[in-house]
C-alpha cells in the first residue's frame, strides 16, 4: 500500500467518524418516545411463569388486573370498576368493565380471569405463585391435583384416580367474576393488582403454546402494547390505541436492557436515554450526581435484616438476640453503602399500616453488654464462634463487615465472615442457615402481611427458625381481621415481638430507588414497590419541569 | 486434505460426546439448583417446577434423556428465560458474536502480525521498542480498562462514536477494537519472536545475497515461515473470539453469545450452560481442522499422505 493511499484511507476515516458522530447536531429526545433501561432480559412475559422485577416492569406496562396499585400504595379500581366484599370477607365479587378491549379488538371478560386463574394453579403451567391464590377455596388441594397428574403422566402405567377439585372461582356471566375464600383474608385484594393474577386469553396461549409472549402472537389490555423484542437487546412497546382509558401520551417506549451501569450512564448523559434508575446508576456516580437537579432518591418496600439462627447458640437465647439489636448502630449503612438508605427500625414499613416508631429498638451500646453479661457472656466472653454466611456481593460484604465493626467494638463479639457464590449461598441458607445471617425481604404486596408472615413458625422462607405461638396467632388474627383500625394494632402488636421483645431478627435498613429524569419527561412516578406504570408519562419540550414532576 | 477432514469429522463425535458427559456432570455436582431464589419457593411448587424440566427424576435418567434430545440436535430449553429453548437463545444470539468476532479478528490479524514483523525485522530498534510498548500495553491492560476509556475518549469526550448499543455499523467500532487489542497483542508478540528465529536462517541470507529485494525477502521468505505458530495459535483465537466476550457485550450492551457463559453459570441454566460449551467445542473443532488445512498450504513439508 502506496503512503499515500494509506493516508487518505486514515483521513476518510476519521472524517466520516466526525460527520457520522456529529451527536451535538442530533436532538437530544425524540417527542413521544421514552426511552429506558430495563438492565437485563426480562426472564418471560407470562406473567405465570415470571417471578422478577424486570418481567414485571413490561407487564405492569401492557397489562392491567382487576385492580391496580397507585402509587401511595391504595388498591384503585382497574378492571373491575368495583367490587363488594361478602360473608365476613370471605367472598369477593369483582364487577368487570364492560368497556375493555384485547389489543386485538375482542371485549375482556370474566372468562379471562377464570382461565389466568386457573392455568397459574395448573401444576404444568410450572409457576412459581400459584400459592398467591392457596387463600381460595380449592386453590391448594387444585394445584396438589395437577401435579399428581404431571407425576401420573411421567409414569406410563400410573392411573390418576378422582375428580380435580372444584375451585372457588368462576365467571358468574361475561362481566361478573365470584371469589370464595377459606377465611377472610383481608390483604386478598392487593392480590387481585399483582402481575401473576392478570387476566390471560385462552385461544391466544393455547394457538401459540410456548411462543406465546412473542410480539407477533402476544394480546394484552394495558396502556401499551408489545411491538417488537430483539432479545438481550432491545424491547419496543407502542401505545395502545384501544386502551379504555384512552391511550397512553408517550406513543413509543424503547427499552433497553444495558446490564453495565456506567455505560448505562454514559448513554443517560449522550441523552440516547431519558430515564435511569439504581439499574443505571453506579454508587459512585450517586454521590457525584446527588445535587443534580435531575436526581431524585425515595424508600422502597424493600427491607434488609440480619437474621439469627436461633435453634443455633448463642442466640437461642433472647437476650443474646436483644443485645446485638441494640450494639448496632444502623446510621452507619447509608454511610457505607452511598444509596441513600434508610436505616430501619421497626420490621414494618414507615408507610405501611401497623408501623410504629415504639418497635425501634434503641441504640445502647451499655444496655447491650448488660444484656450480654446477664446471659452468662460479660464482655463477650465464652461466646461459641459466631459465622456469618454471606453471597459475595459488593453492598452485601459492606454490610456485614460493618456489623462485625460494630459488634466487635461494642460488645466485644467475634464473628468470622465467611462468603460464597449467591447460589451456593442460597442452597446453604436454605440447608442449615448459620449463626448469623444477612437477607432482604421486598414487598410483593403493600400489605404489612407481606413482611409479618415472614417470620410465622409455618412460612418457608423463615430462616431464622424461630417459632413463637403468640407471634402465629397474632398474624392469623390480623390476617381476617376487616376492621383497618384494628388490623393495624394487631400487626404493631407483632412487630414489637418481632423487634422488642424477642428480636429474632434486626431490621437494619430499607433500600432505596435512585433515579435521575431528563427535564423533558413529565409525570414520572415513585412507587415505593419498585413498579414502573409509564401510563402518565409524556415526553415533550422542557418547560418549568424537574424530576419529571411540574414545579407549578 | 478430504481425509483429514473426514477424520477430524469422526474424531469430533466421541470429543463432543465427552464434553457433554462431562460438563453434565459438572454443573449437577454445583451446590445450588435453577430455581433457588432470595425467596424460597413453597415445596410443592419447586416440585412441580422440578418435574416439568424432569430435574426429579434420577441424575442418570436425565443424562440419558439429555443425549437422546442431544443427538436430534434438541440443546434443551432455559430454566431462567422461561419459554424460549437454548437453540432459540443461541441462534438469535451467535449471528451477533460471529459479526463482533469477525472483524475483532480481521482486525487483531491486520494489526498484530505486520506489527509483530516490523519489530521482529528491525529488532533493537525503535520501530521494535514501539511495537513492543504498544503489545505490552495491549496485554496488561484489561477489556473493560480499554472499553471504559475508550468510550470516554470517543463517546462521551469528542463525541464521534457512539457510547455503546448495537443499532449501526458504527455501533461496531469501539467494540471491535477493544475486543482486537489483547489478541492484536498476543498476534504481535508471537510474530516477532517468530521472525526472530527465522530471520538469521541460512535460506534467508540467500535470498539476501542472490539480490531479492526487502520487501520480497521480508513477504515470501520471513513472514510466510514465520507463520506457522501464529495460524496455530488462530484456531482457538477465532473459536474464543466468535462466541463472544463477556466483557465487551456487557460494557457495549451487545446482545451476543458471550455474556451466556458467565451469566448461565451463575443461574444454573444447565441446559444453557451446556448449549455454550458444545457450541464453543464445535467452533473449536472447525477452527482447529482449518488451521490442519492450513498448514498444508502455507508448509509442504505438513502435508498429510492420503
Amino acid at each position: 500500500m502506496s503512503r499515500h493511499l494509506f493516508v487518505t484511507l486514515v483521513t476518510a476515516f476519521m472524517s466520516a467518524l466526525l460527520v457520522s458522530g456529529c451527536s451535538s447536531g442530533k436532538p437530544k429526545f425524540e417527542p413521544g418516545v421514552l426511552r429506558v433501561n430495563l438492565g437485563t432480559e426480562p426472564p418471560g412475559l407470562d406473567w405465570h411463569t415470571a417471578t422478577d422485577f424486570t418481567s414485571f416492569d413490561v407487564v405492569s406496562n401492557v397489562m392491567i388486573g382487576l385492580t391496580a396499585y397507585t402509587n401511595d400504595l391504595k388498591c384503585a379500581p382497574s378492571c373491575a370498576e368495583s367490587w363488594d366484599v361478602l360473608d365476613g370477607g370471605k367472598r369477593y365479587v369483582f364487577h368487570i368493565r364492560k368497556n375493555i378491549l384485547w389489543s386485538d379488538g375482542k371485549p375482556l371478560t370474566a372468562r379471562d380471569f377464570e382461565f389466568a386463574w386457573r392455568r397459574l394453579l395448573t401444576a404444568a403451567t410450572a409457576g412459581q405463585y400459584p400459592f398467591f391464590l392457596y387463600d381460595i377455596v380449592g386453590a391448594k388441594e387444585f394445584n396438589a391435583y395437577t401435579a399428581d397428574q404431571v407425576k401420573a403422566k411421567s409414569k406410563p402405567g400410573s392411573v390418576l384416580i378422582g375428580a380435580a377439585p372444584e375451585l372457588g372461582f368462576k365467571a358468574v356471566d361475561d362481566y361478573t367474576f365470584e371469589v370464595k375464600l377459606n377465611k377472610p383474608a383481608a390483604y386478598f385484594i392487593y392480590l387481585t393488582a399483582f402481575c401473576p393474577t392478570f387476566p390471560m386469553r385462552q385461544d391466544v396461549v393455547e394457538k401459540w403454546g410456548d411462543r406465546w409472549t412473542e410480539p407477533e402472537n402476544i394480546v394484552t389490555n394495558g396502556p401499551y402494547k408489545l411491538t417488537h423484542w430483539q432479545h438481550e437487546y432491545k424491547m419496543e412497546l407502542a401505545a395502545n390505541e384501544k386502551f379504555y382509558a384512552g391511550p397512553p401520551k408517550v406513543k413509543t417506549i424503547k427499552m433497553f436492557m444495558v446490564p453495565e451501569q456506567s455505560t448505562a450512564y454514559a448513554l443517560y448523559e449522550n441523552n440516547e436515554l431519558d430515564y435511569i434508575d439504581n439499574r443505571s446508576l453506579a454508587t459512585p456516580d450517586i454521590e457525584r450526581l446527588k445535587h443534580s437537579p435531575e436526581y431524585s432518591n425515595f424508600p422502597l418496600l424493600r427491607s434488609n435484616y440480619l437474621g439469627f439462627n436461633c435453634k443455633k447458640p448463642p442466640f437461642t437465647d433472647a437476650r443474646v438476640r436483644r443485645a446485638v439489636a441494640m450494639a448496632i448502630d444502623k446510621r452507619i449503612f447509608p454511610k457505607i453503602l452511598g444509596r441513600n438508605e434508610r436505616p430501619a427500625g421497626s420490621w414494618i414499613p414507615e408507610k405501611l399500616a401497623g408501623y410504629s416508631p415504639a418497635n425501634t429498638m434503641p441504640f445502647d451500646p451499655p444496655g447491650a453488654r448488660k444484656l450480654l453479661a446477664e446471659a452468662g457472656y460479660p464482655d463477650g466472653k465464652g461466646l461459641p464462634p459466631i459465622e456469618v454466611l454471606y453471597p459475595n456481593r459488593d453492598d452485601v460484604t459492606l454490610t456485614v463487615e460493618a456489623v462485625q465493626d460494630e459488634l466487635k467494638r461494642n460488645l466485644n463479639m467475634p464473628i468470622h465472615l465467611e462468603n460464597t457464590e449467591w447460589k451456593v449461598y442460597l442452597a446453604r441458607v436454605k440447608k442449615d442457615p448459620p449463626t448469623l445471617f444477612r437477607s432482604n425481604w421486598g414487598a410483593d404486596y403493600p400489605d404489612p402481611e407481606t413482611f409479618m408472615n415472614l417470620f410465622t413458625s409455618y412460612n418457608g422462607n423463615n430462616n431464622t427458625k424461630w417459632s413463637d405461638p403468640k407471634y402465629d396467632a397474632i398474624i392469623a388474627a390480623a390476617e381476617g381481621e376487616q376492621d383497618p383500625t384494628k388490623r393495624a394494632v394487631l400487626y404493631s402488636q407483632a412487630d414489637h415481638l418481632l423487634c422488642i421483645e424477642q428480636a429474632p431478627i434486626v431490621p437494619a435498613f430499607m433500600a432505596t430507588q435512585n433515579i435521575m429524569v431528563k427535564p423533558w419527561v413529565k409525570g414520572i412516578a415513585k412507587n415505593p414497590l419498585d413498579l414502573q406504570f409509564f401510563r402518565d408519562v409524556s415526553v415533550g419540550e422542557p418547560s418549568n419541569v424537574i424530576n419529571g414532576e411540574d414545579v407549578h | 486434505m478430504l481425509s483429514l477432514i473426514c477424520k477430524r469429522i469422526l474424531m469430533a463425535i466421541p470429543v463432543l460426546l465427552i464434553v457433554a458427559s462431562i460438563t453434565f456432570l459438572l454443573v449437577r455436582v454445583v451446590p445450588g439448583g435453577p430455581f433457588d431464589a432470595d425467596k424460597n419457593l413453597p415445596p410443592e411448587i419447586v416440585a412441580n417446577l422440578n418435574a416439568k424440566y424432569h430435574l426429579d427424576k434420577p441424575v442418570a435418567e436425565q443424562y440419558v434423556l439429555y443425549i437422546a434430545r442431544l443427538a436430534r440436535g434438541d440443546l434443551g430449553v432455559s430454566y431462567k428465560y422461561v419459554n424460549r429453548t437454548v437453540n432459540d437463545i443461541l441462534r438469535d444470539a451467535f449471528p451477533v458474536s460471529l459479526q463482533l468476532g469477525s472483524i475483532s479478528l480481521i482486525l487483531a490479524v491486520l494489526v498484530g502480525v505486520p506489527l509483530g514483523a516490523v519489530a521482529g525485522i528491525s529488532r533493537g530498534g525503535k520501530g521494535d521498542t514501539l511495537a513492543m510498548f504498544l503489545s505490552t500495553f495491549g496485554i496488561s491492560v484489561p477489556g473493560f480498562v480499554i472499553g471504559a476509556s475508550l468510550i470516554f475518549i470517543f463517546g462521551i469526550v469528542l463525541k464521534v462514536l457512539p457510547v455503546a448499543l448495537w443499532e449501526s455499523p458504527w455501533h461496531m467500532v469501539l467494540p471491535a477494537v477493544t475486543l482486537a487489542f489483547s489478541p492484536a497483542a498476543y498476534l504481535a508478540r508471537l510474530t516477532r519472536a517468530s521472525v526472530l528465529e527465522i530471520v538469521d536462517k541460512d535460506w534467508v541470507r540467500t535470498a539476501r545475497s542472490k539480490g531479492l529485494s526487502q520487501q520480497n525477502t521480508v513477504i515470501k521468505h520471513i513472514l510466510r515461515n514465520s507463520l506457522v505458530p501464529v495460524v496455530t495459535v488462530l484456531g482457538p483465537l477465532t473459536a474464543i473470539l466468535i462466541t463472544g466476550s463477556f466483557v465487551v457485550e456487557y460494557i457495549y450492551a451487545i446482545p451476543g453469545m458471550g455474556r451466556f457463559f458467565i451469566t448461565a453459570v451463575n443461574n444454573r441454566d444447565y441446559d444453557l450452560i451446556l448449549g455454550t460449551t458444545l457450541v464453543f467445542a464445535v467452533l473449536l473443532i472447525i477452527a482447529n481442522t482449518m488451521v490442519d488445512i492450513s498448514y498444508q498450504i502455507l508448509d509442504p513439508r505438513m502435508r498429510v499422505e492420503d
